[in-house]
């Protein structure tokens, strides 16, 4: 991140070649015109509405404060919304990044049909989440699903999947870590294989455990991976919309209303337009606090053990 | 002799105290082992569970409506029929969506890699002042909810009247891939060797020149991954394409997705049919270009 940030430029220095910035801002404008036109003021345009009383129905517009945040906080819609992402969160990316590292651990080396494997790995992330949730919905269906037809036959008891308020719950996040999980197994394939490989030969000469040596060998060196594997997932659960909106449409009764269905909801189906900014700039602040526990917590610890 | 088995014993015992670890006999190749087996099957049954969902959309989309609806449920269709393919166009006119779809998406594509490239060239190779700036934009714009954009997107492009038109959904589009497409091509740029600049650039060629004939060229494969990448995610976009289009004049495949949910109860075939349709352009990425994919998503996401 910081290599990026850098400016290039600095390599210039002392050339009598060193480009102007004028002529860089140049040939950087069209796409920062368009950005900051269709992209950073309609942002922060919403910001500012969330101030507002802004309803599709009635023209004026007047100032709140925060009413709008404190509105949402009160709702009990809301605080059902707050619930469910918070579960849903938590659970889709420990079980995503669990499962991820675990597989990619296990299957990295010079297994038979890896390749092949790699390639169908890309297909669930890279489909659309709405296809996804449409398939999965028919895969959930109560009566003619699959599933249910497949618990029926080995006699165990069928399951209300989309019909029940907490197996919908669950039916959302099985989708979700059906199309998310691979692209970690894949990012984390790409990490394994980028290690250097003396310590772990050292560690299995010297006799130890293959769980000794993902724990206490592999497991440290993939950290950084681990931390953008998080971050990424963080970001995203906090976005998660498409295949909620086509397995549930945040039912039944609000038990998988995401925080972005929810702003949805309260956008277009309520017309209150500075209600729902407020509630996606919460969503927004959602993933910025849990990113900075991410990077907080461990620099805390280390902290902390430094002062005892 | 004995010193050094000696000394070699001392520092394995180190290692083994410091990992915790039991002391066993280091295990050289025995052919099947039980770790091989169980690496074997979750290789096996991963790949099972990827497929396994997709693959009873393509049989759903191949059922007649009977064989749709029978209980228990047959793995296998009785018979297999195209049926459904035909009324997705005949009955829903998802050709209509379909277009929109390949409109919006190629035209976005197209617009990003013209807008990018050059500004992803002056952000890695100028001076630019603020760029540090700009850059934390970028990754900041990555992480904000499609929904925040998309409501104050639906009072801008309402007031200047253009709601349901394929321009709106262009523009949308284009804005909002920008900055992860600027942000890949930037990586691609920084790993070029300057030499090649500098010296058409001696050579009296223009900036101009020297992104298009030179530094294009050289970045080829990241142009593409980030034409893939940009052309899946705009391909795949519900919620944009939701908020912003009204009418069959500019709704695409997603939304048409949801709308054989409510408008028409819901026809399985029909829509596993529309939903295999949907996926195809992924799959043919997926096949010819996963070394351009992987290597965006995975530098992407590690540069990110």
């Amino acid at each position: 991140m910081t290599a990026a940030a850098q400016p290039a430029g600095r390599r210039w220095r002392g050339s009598p070649l060193a480009p102007s910035w004028q002529k860089g801002y140049l040939f950087a404008s069209p796409a920062l015109i368009v950005m900051i036109a269709i992209l950073i003021y309609p942002l922060i345009y919403s910001f500012v509405m969330s101030f507002y009383r802004w309803d599709l129905s009635s023209p004026s517009q007047y100032f709140v404060g925060l009413s709008n945040y404190r509105d949402t906080f009160n709702s009990l819609g809301f605080k059902q919304t707050l619930r469910v992402q918070l579960i849903f969160s938590a659970v889709t990316i420990v079980v995503e990044v669990a499962a991820g590292m675990g597989v990619a651990v296990l299957v990295n080396g010079r297994l038979r049909g890896l390749k092949l494997a790699r390639t169908l790995l890309l297909v669930p992330p890279m489909i659309a989440p709405a296809v996804v949730g449409l398939n999965f919905r028919w895969l959930f269906n109560g009566q003619y699903g699959l599933v249910n037809g497949i618990l029926r036959f080995l006699g165990l008891p069928e399951a209300p999947w989309l019909s029940d308020p907490d197996w919908a719950l669950a039916s959302v996040m099985i989708a979700d870590i059906w199309q998310n999980t691979p692209l970690l197994v894949l990012l984390f394939l790409a990490g394994l294989q980028s290690l250097p490989q003396e310590p772990i030969e050292a560690a299995q000469v010297d006799g130890a455990s293959s769980w000794g040596i993902f724990w206490h060998i592999t497991l440290p060196l993939m950290r950084p991976i681990l931390m953008i594997a998080l971050m990424l997932r963080i970001i995203d659960t906090f976005r998660t919309f498409d295949v909620v909106w086509l397995m549930t449409q945040g039912g039944p009764g609000g038990a998988t209303s995401l925080i972005t269905v929810n702003a949805y909801q309260s956008a277009f189906q309520s017309a209150s337009f500075g209600h729902a900014s407020a509630v996606s700039y919460v969503a927004l602040a959602m993933s910025l606090l849990f990113l900075a526990l991410l990077y907080g917590a461990p620099w805390a610890a280390r902290k902390m053990r430094r002062n005892s | 002799m004995g010193g050094k088995e000696d000394a070699e014993e001392f520092m394995t015992d180190i290692a083994q105290h410091r990992m915790g670890m039991r002391r066993r006999r280091p295990k050289l190749r025995e052919g099947v082992t039980a770790g091989l087996v169980i690496r074997y099957l979750v290789l096996i049954g991963t790949v099972l569970l990827t497929i396994f969902p997709l693959a009873w959309l393509v049989l759903t989309s191949l059922r007649n409506s009977a064989d749709i609806f029978a209980v228990p449920v047959r793995i296998l269709p009785a018979s297999i029929t195209f049926g459904q393919y035909i009324a997705v166009f005949s009955q829903y006119g998802l050709d209509g969506y379909l277009w929109n779809t390949i409109i919006v998406s190629f035209a976005t594509v197209v617009l990003v890699i013209l807008l990018a490239v050059p500004c992803a060239y002056s952000m890695a190779r100028f001076r630019l002042p603020g760029a540090k700036v700009i850059v934390s934009i970028l990754l900041i714009m990555r992480m904000i909810p499609v929904v925040a954009l998309a409501i104050p997107l639906f009072a801008v492009f309402a007031a200047i009247g253009l709601l349901d038109t394929l321009t709106a959904l262009v523009l949308a589009h284009t804005a909002s891939k920008l900055p992860v497409a600027i942000w890949l091509l930037m990586g691609f740029i920084q790993d070029l060797p300057k030499e090649i600049e500098e010296s058409a650039q001696m050579d009296g060629a223009s900036t101009l020149r020297i992104i298009v004939q030179i530094v294009s060229p050289l970045i080829a494969p990241g142009i593409g991954a980030t034409a893939v990448i940009t052309f899946l995610f705009t391909w795949n976009d519900l919620l944009l394409a939701l908020t912003l289009s009204s009418s069959e004049a500019a709704q695409t495949l997603p939304v048409g997705l949801t709308n054989f949910v409510s408008q028409f109860g819901i026809d399985w075939g029909a829509m596993s049919a529309a939903g295999v349709l949907m996926v195809i352009p992924t799959l043919i990425f997926v096949w010819f270009a996963q070394g351009l994919l992987v290597k965006g998503l995975v530098s992407g996401a590690v540069r990110g």
